[in-house]
């Protein structure tokens, strides 16, 4: 491998959190800035949350209050990173990060499998839903048409299809309202959801929102366990309580969890089994110069706070980044 | 000449190019010499080991990939036979089999690795098991088993339970990528002329006592061949009524297993066993060659045809924890990536019936294979291949050009990780756009899998191949990307693509 190419500033992850550091960063006059996204643009999350002719908006822009959908925040996004003097590279994904030489792994098409080196660092990887064996409490079988939100919004949004009528979603947070909202609208029957609170973990304005909408899910709560059967695709689901729905699919829309792997595996402490990285009162990691913003860090906020952490966190770099020049 | 593969797969889930075509018969109408009803990993051996000679071979089985039964949800362990009940065939064979292993591995491009295993005792009466199972082990022709203090077996598995008290090490006992094998078998197979016919059920066998039989599968076809080797699992039993076998009871029994993430630097490197009672073999800690810890199985039995058979329960995946949990306490709150349930071909009349001219001349019948398949298939195929020759007069003639390996370019593999290497980059940037972002499985490697002999082209046959959703995010990231993929390449439409197989279509029909 050849030498290591030098930036001050790096940032992993493209997404609200990361371009929040990034235009943090370049107005307070960082010069030397590179944003290093593994899909094909910037923008995360919200961008997977098109927008459409009676499509239900579902988020919120806090600054002005306004509701919009995801794709239109991820433009706002988009449009405040080209602003500013900030390298982007595209389809790459930092492989691996090594914290003693501050040196990342990167590779994408463009530029093969290359080394680089920062000042400092800020890992901004997001989050992933839990998968069912993470819940714990959803056994059976591992069929077919069991969906996970991104998934489903893939072929939902993207593709414009309805890949069930009859669904079951597992969780009850404000994207399990939506993801009901959204299957409700495209033609699918009320959705069934479920959880083990006995109150739904979507806060009441989330569920009036969406109940105005004309979305009417219902909700089955204080569930211990829930077992899915079915050949080929899933065709049914048994609770502890005796109650059982069929379906013909199912969308696991549970919380979340950090894309801590990166850190993790690196040897920085990760604390397991949450899987949030542990952080000092300044966002920093257990290596100096290494820095977490947005969802990655726990907390499980909307994209809009997960924009405005990253506009602090670049504040924490700059000073660090002044320390390090003092010294 | 290379041999043909297809799937009986009518409708627009199967790129055309696979498709068996719905009227005609595109494979030989000239009888076979052996059809091989079953592409696990017993009937890709089989089909690997006669390839070597000028036979017209074919192999039926009515998944949608090879090694889709109960070949799919294993252990992966390749064991040395160290505990098996010694004298038995069964014995014989896995003992035999287990030498062949590391060099057959090697020709046929199969992730192996000699980790070895750790017997753990972790009371009094348990470790005064120990000299037994030594002696056992012994009598099975495994000599190299070694007792260990407790202060060994803490050094050799720091994460071990500190309470052990003494424990056997087995240092022959190695893992395998299990889902490899029936794949590298039945490539090889094809590449020398054999044929593959994939989503086919064996629903009849006429003129069994004759010298040209007919096999018949769903849709109302027929293959004649001279000789049918019944390997087809859990299938077995039906298949042997239809052409008058010995009566044998076959039922799944269950194997529940809980996957771990991989560990940074803290993972045994080793196979972690406890000490077996009467009743059950109990729960492993298993290293994967993927780098994940596994721990189960459970031993369920189950009836015939039940649908559940591969299905987690919630007692199941408890008990597994806390056995896990006794050998390495950590365990208990490592984060899990996931579940999943195989099955054993459990059979009431005994392990390991291997029956030439069962029912009439021609007819082989092989069943309860119970979960030492993965490690005893080549030796199962020498056997019989050899009793083929002996008991049903089969003239074998070397084909001067068959091959016994996989190329080494054919395609990456998942472990060779393409991505790391800058001259495959050169050439082949697609290796560098990562496509499963857990495994860092990349687009050209997908590709490959593609285009790879059998032509896989569900999402479970891409995985296999590989390891993209595999990772922790168990696909939150890659499953449509990879479905994407799936759906360029081969024409189908996105909505048609499948888990496994006609009905696990990723939407439903408008």
């Amino acid at each position: 491998m050849e030498a290591p190419q030098c930036f001050s500033v790096v940032i992993v992850g493209g997404g609200p959190a990361g371009i929040g550091v990034a235009t943090a960063l370049a107005r307070s006059g960082e010069r030397s800035i590179l944003l290093i996204e593994r899909n094909a643009d910037v923008g995360g999350v919200p961008a997977l949350y098109k927008k459409k002719p009676r499509g239900i908006k579902s988020f919120i822009q806090r600054a002005r209050l306004k509701m919009m959908f995801g794709e239109e925040y991820a433009s706002w996004l988009k449009a405040k990173l080209k602003e500013v003097p900030v390298t982007v590279w595209l389809e790459s994904k930092v492989t691996s990060i090594h914290p003693e030489q501050k040196t990342l792994t990167v590779v994408g098409p463009e530029r093969g499998c290359v080394l680089v080196q920062a000042n400092a660092v800020v890992l901004a990887c997001g989050a992933r839903e839990h998968t069912l064996d993470e819940l714990g409490w959803v056994t059976g079988a591992r069929t077919g048409r069991i969906y996970q939100t991104k998934g489903l919004l893939d072929v939902l949004d993207r593709h414009g299809i309805l890949p069930m009528r009859q669904p079951v979603v597992i969780g009850s947070h404000l994207n399990a309202y939506a993801v009901a909202a959204k299957l409700k609208a495209k033609g699918a029957q009320e959705c069934v959801v479920l959880d083990t609170g006995l109150r739904p973990s979507c806060p009441w304005y989330g569920r009036w929102y969406f109940f105005l909408r004309g979305s009417r899910p219902r909700f089955i709560g204080g569930v211990k366990a829930a077992r899915l059967t079915g050949q080929g695709t899933v065709a049914r689901v048994d609770l502890d309580s005796g109650l059982s729905f069929s379906c013909d699919g199912v969308v696991v829309s549970s919380d979340l969890i950090p894309n801590s792997e990166l850190a993790w595996l690196a040897g920085l402490t990760v604390d397991i089994p949450s899987r949030r990285p542990v952080v000092d009162d300044r966002r920093q990691l257990s290596a100096p110069g290494w820095f977490v913003a947005g969802n990655m860090a726990g907390g499980f906020q909307d994209a809009d706070w997960c924009y405005r952490g990253g506009r602090r966190v670049a504040g924490e770099v700059s000073r660090f980044l002044r320390n390090r020049n003092e010294d | 000449m290379r041999g043909s593969i297809f799937y009986d797969w009518p409708g627009s889930g199967c790129p055309s190019a696979v498709q068996f075509p719905p009227t005609e018969n595109p494979l030989s109408t000239k009888p076979y010499d052996v059809v091989i009803i079953g592409a696990g990993v017993i009937g890709a051996a089989l089909a690997y080991r006669l390839s070597q000679y000028q036979l017209r071979l074919l192999a039926i089985d009515r998944r949608y990939d090879v090694g889709e039964g109960t070949s799919k949800g294993s252990s992966a362990i390749i064991h040395t036979g160290f505990d098996a009940a010694a004298g038995t065939l069964e014995s014989q064979l896995v003992t035999r089999a287990a030498g062949l292993w590391p060099d057959l591995a090697a020709k046929l491009k199969i992730p192996f690795r000699r980790c070895g295993a750790v017997l753990v005792a972790i009371n009094e009466e348990q470790e005064a098991q120990l000299e037994k199972l030594r002696q056992k082990a012994v009598d099975n022709g495994v000599l190299d088993v070694e007792l260990l203090s407790a202060a060994a077996v803490r050094q050799l598995v720091p994460a071990v339970n500190p309470a052990v008290r003494g424990g056997m090490s087995i240092p022959r006992e190695s893992i395998i990528d299990p889902f490899s094998v029936s794949i590298a078998f039945s490539e090889v197979a094809l590449t020398n002329g054999a044929d593959l016919l994939l989503g086919a059920e064996v629903v009849d066998v006429q003129d069994s006592a004759g010298p040209i039989k007919q096999v018949m599968t769903t849709g109302g076809r027929s293959f004649a061949t001279r000789l049918i080797v019944n390997a087809a699992g859990l299938g077995g039993s039906g298949i042997a009524n239809q052409y008058g076998g010995k009566h044998f009871d076959l039922n799944p029994r269950r194997g529940q297993f809980i996957v771990f993430d991989e560990a940074p630097g803290s993972a045994p490197g080793k196979i972690l066993l406890p000490i077996p009672t009467a009743q059950t073999k109990g729960v492993l800690v298993i290293p994967t060659i993927f780098g994940n810890l596994l721990a189960g199985p459970t031993a369920e039995d189950l009836p015939l045809g039940d649908d559940t058979a591969c299905e987690t329960t919630s007692d199941g995946l408890a008990m597994m924890l806390q056995g896990a949990a006794n050998l390495m306490p950590g365990l208990a709150h490592y984060p899990r990536m996931g579940s999943f349930a195989g099955t054993r071909c459990a059979c009431k009349q005994g392990s390991y019936i291997i029956r030439f001219n069962d029912g009439g001349p021609g007819l082989v019948t092989v069943s309860g294979i119970r979960s030492t398949g993965i490690t005893s298939c080549p030796a199962v195929a020498d056997y019989l291949v050899e009793g083929l020759a002996r008991e049903c007069n089969l003239q074998l003639v070397r084909a001067p050009d068959a091959v016994d390996h996989r190329p080494a370019n054919a395609w990456p593999g998942w472990w060779k990780k393409p991505h790391r290497d800058p001259a495959q980059l050169k050439h082949r940037p697609d290796y560098a756009r990562i496509l499963c972002n857990c495994r860092d499985v990349s687009k050209g490697e997908i590709t490959d899998a593609l285009n790879s002999p059998l032509h896989p082209f569900t999402l479970d046959a891409i995985k296999r191949r590989t390891c993209a959703l595999t990772g922790r995010c168990q696909g939150f990231d890659c499953a449509l990307p990879v479905a994407r993929m799936i759906a360029s390449h081969t024409g189908i439409a996105l909505d048609e693509i499948t888990k496994n197989g006609p009905g696990s279509e990723l939407a439903v029909h408008p």
